[in-house]
Formats: C-alpha cells, sequence, structure tokens
C-alpha cells in the first residue's frame, strides 16, 4: 500500500513539474493597467480576470489579492490597494468621496456616520479590516451618552424600569441609593442582561470600539467579583491553555488568580 | 516620524539614483490638495496636503533593482491640528536573483491567505524552482491611527505560505500568519486558498482561516462563478466568519456567534453601451437576527464620452432597514476637460432610535471637474453637500493639483 501511495505521489510530483515547466512566463502586464475589462475579457476569460473585476469586485477581490506571487501587482502599484487599506488618496477621481484626508470606497456612500449603525452590520468582519485600530471608532463614541446609541441593551436599561405599574422610574434615583433597596444586589438583573448577551454574541467588535478595555464587563463576567458569569464559549476548556500559553496570561488575570 | 523616514528615503532615492550612474529612471506622482470639511465635534477644518508617490527604476543595468515610494504630509490651517504625516511605504525591490528569488526590504503591505499586515521588514519569495513556490515576510507591525502611527512596543508580524505556481487554471496555496504584541503571540493563523477553472466557463474558488488559538474557523468562502460569455457572470457563494481578537485583548475569552451569509449575483454586460447587475444577499448572524439584502445596478454609456453609473440596494432585517443609492454621471467634454456629478439618497429606519422617531433621509450631492493643464500637470476640483437629520447642510471639497513626472 505504501509503495502504491508513493509511487502515486512520484507521478503527481512529476505531472506538476512538467506541467510548471512548460508553462508560459507571464507577460509584463503594466502596460494594460489601464485597459477597460472587455479588452481584458477578451485575452484571459479562462483566467477569470475579467470575473475578478465585476461590480463585485470590492467584497471578492480579496481572494484575488492574497494569491503568492504578487498577483496585482502585475498591473498595479501598491497606492492602488493602500488608498483603500489606508486611506491614502492620490489618484483620486473626482467621483471618489473622502473623509477628511482619506480616501473614502464607495461601500461608504451618502453621510456615513448617519447609515453605518445598519450598514456595519453586513459582515461586521469587513469593518474591522480597514478600521483595526479601535481608537477610529471610539473617538465618535465615546462622546456618546450610552442611552443614545442604537442598541437595545443600552436603550433599556434600569432607568428605564417603572418601580410598579404606577410607580416613578428608576431615573429619579442615583446610583448611590441601590442598595438601599437591593441590599447586597447586583443590579443589571433585569430585561438588559438577556439583551446585551444576544447583542454581544452577534457583534462583539461593537462592544470593543466603546469598552476598548472591557471594564464594563468584567463587573459581572470577573471570576473574582460580582456575579461571576462565565463568558466563556463551549470549547473553552480545551482552548484556555493556548491562550494562557500564547498571551502569557495576559488576558487571564484580568478575571482569575490563578491560571 | 513617518514624514521623516519618508524625507530621508527621497534624498537617499536620489542618492541612489545619482551614484548608479544615469540610468535610473524616477517616476512618480505629486499631488497637492487643499480640502475642506466640517469636523464633527471641532468645527470647519481646512488642510494643506501633499501626497507623493515615486518609484526608483532600472538603477541597475538589468533593471531588476527598483525603489519605491508613498506618502503623505498634511498641515492643518486653522485647527490647530498642525502637522501630520503617514508613509504607506517605502522599499527596494530586486526582482528575479539567478532567476529564482525576488526581495522586497522596507515598510511594504504585505498579504497572504492567512492574514495582512503594513511591516517594517522584509519579503522574500522563491519560485521558478518546480510547481511550488514559497514566501516568506516579516517585520515590525506598522498600525495607523487618525494621526499617525498608534503601535505598540514588541508588534511584530510574519508569514509563511506555499503555492502552487505556473499552473494557467489552478491556484492553491497554504500560509501561516503570526503577529507579536508586546512580545506575546497575539494572532496565530493558518489559512488555504484555492481557485480553479473548468471548461473555460466555470470557476470554483474558497478561502478559509483558521485561529489556531481559538481552534475554530474564523472565516471560511467557498463559491463559484459560471460565465457562459465573457461579458455574463453568475456568482454563487458561501461566507462564514466567527470573530477572534487578540490574545492580548479580553475580548478574546467571550463566546460569539457564527455569522453566515449566502450570495447569489449576475453581472452582464449588454453591449458597449449598457451593463447591468444584480443580486441578493441573506445574512444570519445567530440567535434568529436575519437580513436580506437586494442590490441593482448599471452603467450606461449613451455616448462614448458620457457615463452613468446606478446603484440601488435594500436591506431589512436584523439591524433596521436601509433603502438607496447613487448615481453618477461622467461627461468627457474634450480631450483635457471632464465633468461630473452625482447623488446618493437614503431612506433609513434603525431598529432603535435616538428620539423615537422611526424614518430619516441621508442626501449627498457633489459636483467635479478634471482639467488637464499640460501633459503632466493636472487640476480637479470635487464640491459635496451632505443633507442629514443631523445637518440641514454640510459642505465638504478639495482642489488638487497633480504634478506627474
Amino acid at each position: 500500500m505504501r509503495k502504491w501511495l508513493m509511487f502515486t505521489m512520484l507521478l503527481a510530483m512529476a505531472a506538476l513539474y512538467s506541467r510548471q515547466a512548460t508553462a508560459e512566463r507571464k507577460e509584463n502586464h503594466k502596460d494594460y493597467a489601464s485597459s477597460s475589462i472587455a479588452e481584458c475579457s477578451s485575452c484571459h476569460k479562462g483566467e477569470g480576470v475579467a470575473p475578478n473585476h465585476d461590480s463585485d469586485w470590492v467584497r471578492g477581490h480579496r481572494l484575488v489579492a492574497q494569491k503568492p506571487g504578487r498577483n496585482c501587482n502585475d498591473c498595479h502599484d501598491q497606492a492602488f490597494c493602500l488608498d483603500c487599506h489606508t486611506g491614502g488618496g492620490i489618484d483620486t477621481s473626482p467621483s471618489n468621496q473622502t473623509f477628511r484626508r482619506d480616501y473614502k470606497p464607495k461601500s461608504h456612500r451618502s453621510d456615513f456616520l448617519e447609515i453605518h449603525p445598519i450598514k456595519a452590520m453586513d459582515n461586521p468582519q469587513s469593518c474591522t479590516r480597514c478600521h483595526s485600530e479601535q481608537k477610529f471608532c471610539i473617538e465618535c463614541h465615546e462622546r456618546f451618552r450610552a442611552n443614545d446609541l442604537q442598541f437595545q441593551s443600552h436603550r433599556r436599561q434600569f432607568s428605564d424600569i417603572q418601580l410598579s405599574n404606577v410607580g416613578p422610574k428608576h431615573e429619579g434615583f442615583s446610583a448611590t441609593q441601590c442598595q438601599s433597596c437591593h441590599p447586597g444586589g447586583m443590579l443589571p438583573t433585569h430585561k438588559w442582561s438577556a439583551d446585551h448577551a444576544v447583542e454581544a454574541r452577534r457583534n462583539l467588535q461593537a462592544c470593543q470600539t466603546c469598552h476598548s478595555e472591557g471594564d464594563v464587563c468584567m463587573r459581572c463576567h470577573s471570576a473574582r467579583t460580582g456575579l461571576k458569569v462565565s463568558p466563556h464559549p463551549r470549547n473553552w476548556d480545551s482552548v484556555k491553555g493556548n491562550y494562557r500559553d500564547k498571551s502569557n496570561g495576559r488576558s487571564c488575570v484580568k478575571c482569575h488568580d490563578h491560571f | 516620524m513617518g514624514i521623516k523616514w519618508f524625507t530621508h528615503i527621497l534624498l537617499l532615492a536620489g542618492v541612489v539614483s545619482a551614484s548608479t550612474g544615469f540610468a535610473a529612471q524616477i517616476n512618480g506622482r505629486s499631488s497637492t490638495q487643499l480640502i475642506w470639511f466640517n469636523d464633527y465635534y471641532s468645527g470647519r477644518q481646512v488642510e494643506l496636503v501633499e501626497y507623493l508617490r515615486l518609484s526608483v527604476t532600472k538603477i541597475d543595468e538589468a533593471g531588476k533593482f527598483s525603489l519605491y515610494g508613498y506618502g503623505r504630509g498634511s498641515q492643518d490651517l486653522n485647527n490647530g491640528d498642525g502637522l501630520n504625516g503617514r508613509l504607506y511605504y517605502l522599499y527596494a525591490d530586486y526582482r528575479g536573483l539567478f532567476d529564482k528569488v525576488d526581495f522586497r526590504l522596507g515598510r511594504q503591505f504585505v498579504n497572504n491567505s492567512a492574514g495582512t499586515a503594513l511591516v517594517d521588514g522584509g519579503q522574500i519569495d522563491l519560485r521558478n524552482i518546480g510547481p511550488i513556490g514559497f514566501n516568506v515576510f516579516g517585520g515590525r507591525d506598522v498600525v495607523f491611527g487618525i494621526n499617525g502611527e498608534a503601535g505598540h512596543s514588541g508588534n511584530y508580524a510574519m508569514g509563511l505560505s506555499a503555492y502552487l505556481s505556473g499552473f494557467r487554471n489552478t491556484d492553491l496555496d497554504v500560509s501561516w500568519f503570526r503577529k507579536w504584541d508586546d512580545g506575546d503571540v497575539s494572532r496565530d493563523i493558518l489559512g488555504a486558498s484555492f481557485k480553479q477553472y473548468l471548461f473555460n466557463r466555470l470557476k470554483l474558488y474558497g478561502n478559509a482561516r483558521y485561529d489556531v488559538t481559538a481552534e475554530v474557523f474564523n472565516e471560511v468562502l467557498g463559491g463559484v462563478k459560471y460565465f457562459p460569455m465573457a461579458n455574463l457572470i453568475f456568482t454563487g457563494e458561501w461566507y462564514q466568519s466567527y470573530p477572534t481578537f487578540d490574545t492580548t485583548s479580553i475580548y478574546s475569552v467571550f463566546a460569539v456567534n457564527r455569522y453566515q451569509e449566502g450570495v447569489f449575483r449576475v453581472d452582464y454586460t449588454i453591449n458597449d453601451m449598457i451593463a447591468v447587475n444584480a443580486g441578493y444577499s441573506r445574512q444570519d448572524y445567530g440567535d434568529d437576527g436575519i437580513a436580506n439584502v437586494y442590490e441593482l445596478g448599471c452603467r450606461l454609456h449613451p455616448i462614448s464620452s458620457v457615463e452613468i453609473g446606478l446603484a440601488y440596494d435594500k436591506r431589512n432585517g436584523y439591524g433596521g432597514k436601509l433603502d438607496g443609492g447613487q448615481l453618477d454621471v461622467a461627461w468627457d467634454v474634450t480631450k483635457g476637460l471632464q465633468l461630473s456629478g452625482g447623488l446618493t439618497y437614503d431612506v433609513y429606519q434603525r431598529d432603535f432610535y435616538l428620539d423615537g422617531s422611526s424614518r430619516e433621509t441621508a442626501q449627498k450631492y457633489w459636483l467635479g471637474g478634471k482639467y488637464k493643464l499640460a501633459r503632466n500637470l493636472q487640476a480637479s476640483l470635487r464640491v459635496e453637500d451632505a443633507i442629514t437629520a443631523r445637518d440641514e447642510s454640510d459642505i465638504n471639497g478639495r482642489f488638487v493639483l497633480d504634478y506627474d513626472f
């Protein structure tokens, strides 16, 4: 069996090598960088150059761009990538928008400050590809009151809850008065708890925008204090050692005495 | 810091090109821009910005050694933000050592199927050694904030990949990507991607990233494109992501939902005058959070000097409703003059809204023009006005003078 396996592998390697050896060398494409897609298609239909540059290119180009061997580099300068990915703008045409001094991709149409709470829901990962530095989001978000944000969990806080059907809302009380009615109690145990868990699981990156260090999370989710609610995923027992070893326990000690 | 670097390298480029004889060729673009906008909190701001991109090629006789640079400096004129700079890349490139090795050294954008980074470091590509090529990169991880660099000490990134080389219809690679934060491993990702063309009309493709620390696939993409003709493309895709965070972030220990998305699209270039596209996406955020997105678009060339673009999309479901799109028109009046304009219009309804009102609109109107003053000198202007629930009018603009050398 092993011999057959070895023989098959050798045969496959030989076939691969002969195909590679006879393959045509790629032509320098810089001169064609400004060609229309139709012109590209006439030569490259089978190689997928045209399907890579269709109207869905913004969403689909990731796979093309990460091909080793500097695929994009055949036609484009690195500036072409970085104008979007880190916000340059040297080839900006009048049809391109800018945000301050940065180039702004077309997905940010209209006034993005207004529509991004909805637009940013589409594939939550896509925002962090460009805005990996949380300060970008924090600069605006930290200036809002929590109740002004869109999240359900932040709209429904204890201040909205009435003491009884006819009683006053909690907003009439200050935080220092909590313990007089809830001696020894942890307070955020109302509807808020369920809502915030669902929202956080769907888009935890949004939480990090304002609570970058997670301090507000740890009021309940720490192993030391508060409600001591475990936030970990189901496979935690099998992966916790990975986190401990790689981060040297930096995250563990935020909530645990020992790791 | 970015500005210092850029200045030093510019000087170095000049020295190199001068010292290596007279063959070196220097090309690039200088873009001087005056921009004005309303900062949401600081008020009206006016800035003068200088972008510079250059390439020094044919430094050696064989034309294998080149230098590339791109950066910007900006000076705020009225709000006290002062001088800012950003160096996007600045690297030396040597291609084809023994026809087998390519080198890049300096600040550069690097990526493989497992990850992406901007590094101050190097990249080596080993190719033409058989059916498999190898790529390795690594260096200081450069992170940009709004104003300048925002990285920490001990930020590094590196990646390795092995890939099939020389196959016309097949791409396949496997890779590894690692990042460090203050000396600790913050990201450890394995990646793979493939692409296969079949029958000259079918393309199968896929990509996966596996987070070694969390032991989950944090991104998986599978798709098929069917193009019976070069001008007609059907796309079907499935994508899922499971957000993971740096191991050094407290968020890395929290449970999250898997996000999934199914996409169907069609692109059809009917003739030289009309191209249309349509698409539908179904998004699943877990815990019964579902959204549907419908898209329509077209590009028209009623006459060769005029191009009209239209895009419309409608979204409903988790997060809210969004219904809107954009129109843009470009007219090449003469060989040297282009006029353009457009608008975006959105009607949206968030699931929850600040003042209890349910339906708002956001509009933007813009006008622009581009004029070639000489073969290598071009001026352009763009002015836009945004009308939203927040502002009755918010006028931004920029004037650009591009010099190509």
